[in-house]
């Protein structure tokens, strides 16, 4: 199902009414994982996290149920693979990373945001997958109310109040401890990586690298996608995809590789241009859907 | 509680192995006294916390232990060789060859890697990241034909009948009888002596992070701008320096093809690396990304140790390496774009740009590190 969507713009996110549920602390920081490598993982702390909100929620007695999102990289639709070529406008580009912080995920009901969690580290291309195919990320957060939500909100990279935070302030295994994805000269963390080559003239020989590091408090975006989820009993699940194509084409018009500028996100964090055209644009990238 | 819990664990996994030979009652330990405390492991305050697996927590007797089997050739085949002797302090933990030879004479075909900050080293260990953990990586050397070339079942029973290490192993993890002696445990002592291989913060460029902006000087701090690309706005070129090598360790424990070695096609690799591990192609001629701390110390340089001074390493990115199909697209673009060329070229570094890099890099030595007590030679 197509989905609506609109620039969260103020930003006044207040945690709703749900705000006492157990769940906000544990699911703040989620290493969000390709689903097909760590399920022992997983299920150890779903283990965990069940004892932690069963306890801590027996005073609440709203019925409680999953929701799963699992975030997906395409390329034209298609399941994005490393080091494959895509036709790009007139030339071809392979793609060789992509990754992205995911923060303030909420369910919304109205204006009303559920917040599921604070941030996230999504890695479609890690080094441990045994193929070239990006892989899908899911990650689950229980104990969500049951109720008709109108939609979703996604967070793309760091919020300001977390990024003037470092590495050192968090604990092994979150997600904002990782050393190489934080720029220390900038004071920033790279709020996604997409890196690659093009090959302008289609003769098999790459022109240039890509390499797209967005980061810096001006290009964190929020974006509301409007779609009817239904959480009752059972698990509810939530697709998120990005379609690096629709990145890439810009108000109907391909980012200009030609142009050897367009390569890069910047090289000053005081003229980040080409990261907030991408930023900018990551809503009409995001397709979500059940 | 939780700590002794795990600890309990711990060595309740280790003890269902290697079970003891018919009739060998061992040796009973339990005179000994088993009181673990945890070791408190020291790192700079503006560097990351440390991990630390919750199946093999770090105490003070598990360390001593640890320095021990590290530091002892009673593990090698001939007694020749500890895991010392290509990893001293004094060369930041290397052993200053091209590549490292075993107790026959053998050469390896990749250089000793430096240990210094392994603890943060949680993407896979070795130049392909083949082991996944400290714990797995201690045990591999002993039984390599061309490094340690002996088995660990000889070396388990030379500790069982050791003077010192059956007592060394019930402080450290409360074994009650030398048949619970195992290789996992010796591995996952010498783990918890290589985690607390820190640096100790006080190398300049660490003062210079924590507010003695004058400890550098004009060459040094150009080189750092470009080294974390944030010389644009001061007119230096950017030497894509961090984004393989990231963060206050100063690598991201990534793999990558930095263009060392000219290949038609991803089969024309000499040495696979990553890929030769993972069976993928289009990670041939990948490999981690050493920390650069202490990075003047640890020559020669690669993999294959080709290159001998930082100076050959400064050049060999200024020249934006050979080609292969998956060469890392950051390294065509050190120094300044040159404008008019499409595709866009880059004009590499001059003689002063990477007279700077090298006075930088040479900012991130450590002594206090290679020096520290705590972590030399416990036999001497």
């Amino acid at each position: 199902m197509p989905q609506l969507c609109r620039p969260l713009v103020p930003r006044n996110s207040v945690p709703g009414a749900l705000k006492r549920v157990c769940y906000f602390n544990y699911t703040s920081g989620t290493e969000f994982r390709g689903t097909h490598y760590n399920m022992k993982k997983i299920l150890f702390s779903g283990l965990l996290f069940s004892l932690f909100t069963f306890s801590g929620c027996l005073e609440d007695s709203a019925p409680v149920n999953d929701v799963t999102i699992t975030f997906k990289a395409l390329y034209d639709g298609q399941p994005l693979e490393k080091y494959k070529l895509y036709d790009y406008n007139t030339y071809r580009v392979q793609f060789t990373r992509f990754n992205a912080y995911m923060a303030n995920i909420a369910l919304m009901n109205g204006n009303t945001p559920l917040p599921l969690s604070e941030i996230g580290w999504v890695d479609f291309t890690p080094d441990s997958a045994p193929t070239d195919k990006a892989v899908d990320v899911s990650v689950t957060f229980n104990n969500v109310p049951e109720g008709n939500y109108t939609g979703i909100r996604l967070g793309y990279g760091v919020p300001a109040s977390l990024n003037a935070k470092q590495p050192k302030d968090f604990a092994p295994g979150h997600p904002l401890s990782r050393e190489n994805e934080y720029w220390l000269g900038w004071g920033s963390y790279i709020f996604n990586k997409i890196e690659g080559q093009v090959d302008l003239n289609n003769n098999g020989v790459f022109d240039g690298g890509l390499i797209y590091h967005c980061g810096s408090d001006a290009v964190y975006r929020e974006y509301l996608f409007d779609l009817p989820v239904s959480v009752k009993a059972g698990a509810a699940e939530i697709v998120v995809e990005f379609d690096l194509k629709k990145l890439f084409v810009i108000n109907g018009a391909w980012l200009d590789l030609n142009n050897p500028y367009n390569h890069i996100t910047s090289n000053d964090v005081a003229d980040v241009v080409i990261a907030k055209k991408l930023m900018d644009n990551f809503d009409a990238a995001t397709t979500v859907k059940q | 509680m939780i700590f002794m819990l795990a600890l309990g664990a711990a060595v309740w996994h280790s003890c269902k192995k290697d079970d003891p030979a018919p009739g060998d009652t061992g040796t009973d330990l339990r005179s000994i006294a088993y009181d673990p405390k945890p070791y408190t492991v020291i790192k700079p305050d503006h560097f990351p916390q440390v991990p630390i697996p919750a199946d093999n927590p770090i105490t003070v007797d598990g360390v001593q232990l640890g320095r021990r089997l590290f530091y002892d050739p009673i593990l090698s085949g001939d007694s020749t060789q500890s895991c010392a002797s290509c990893h001293l302090p004094q060369g930041s933990f290397t052993d200053n060859l091209a590549v490292s030879v075993g107790i026959d004479g053998i050469a390896g075909r990749r250089s000793a890697m430096s240990l210094l900050n392994i603890a943060y080293a949680t993407n896979g260990l070795f130049w392909d990241g083949r082991s996944p953990s400290l714990e797995d990586q201690a045990l591999r050397p002993v039984e390599d034909p061309i490094e340690m070339h002996n088995t660990w079942t000889n070396v388990v029973a030379k500790l069982k009948v050791h003077p010192t290490y059956p007592a060394l192993f019930r402080k450290a993890f409360g074994i009650n009888n030398t048949n619970e002696m195992t290789k996992e445990l010796a591995a996952k002592a010498m783990a918890q002596f290589e985690r607390i291989l820190i640096s100790s913060g006080t190398s300049r460029f660490d003062r210079y992070l924590q507010g003695e902006k004058d400890i550098l000087d004009d060459d040094e701090l150009d080189g750092k701008l470009m080294f974390f690309e944030e010389g644009g706005s001061v007119g230096l070129p950017d030497a894509q320096c961090f984004h393989c090598h990231g963060g206050l360790t100063l690598t991201g424990n990534q793999y990558f093809n930095n263009g060392l070695t000219e290949a038609a096609t991803l089969e024309d690799f000499p040495d696979k690396g990553r890929g030769g591990f993972n069976g993928k192609a289009t990670d041939n001629g990948k490999f981690r990304s050493p920390t650069l701390r202490n990075i003047a110390l640890t020559a020669p340089y690669m993999h294959d140790g080709r290159f001998q001074t930082l100076d050959e390493v400064i050049e060999h990115y200024s020249r934006h390496g050979k080609n292969s199909p998956n060469k890392d697209p950051l390294i065509p673009q050190v120094g300044y774009p040159i404008p008019g060329t499409s595709p866009l070229q880059y004009t590499g570094l001059n003689a002063s740009h990477k007279k700077a890099l090298v006075k930088f890099l040479h900012t991130l030595t450590d002594t206090t590190f290679v020096n520290n007590p705590d972590i030399q030679n416990p036999f001497f």
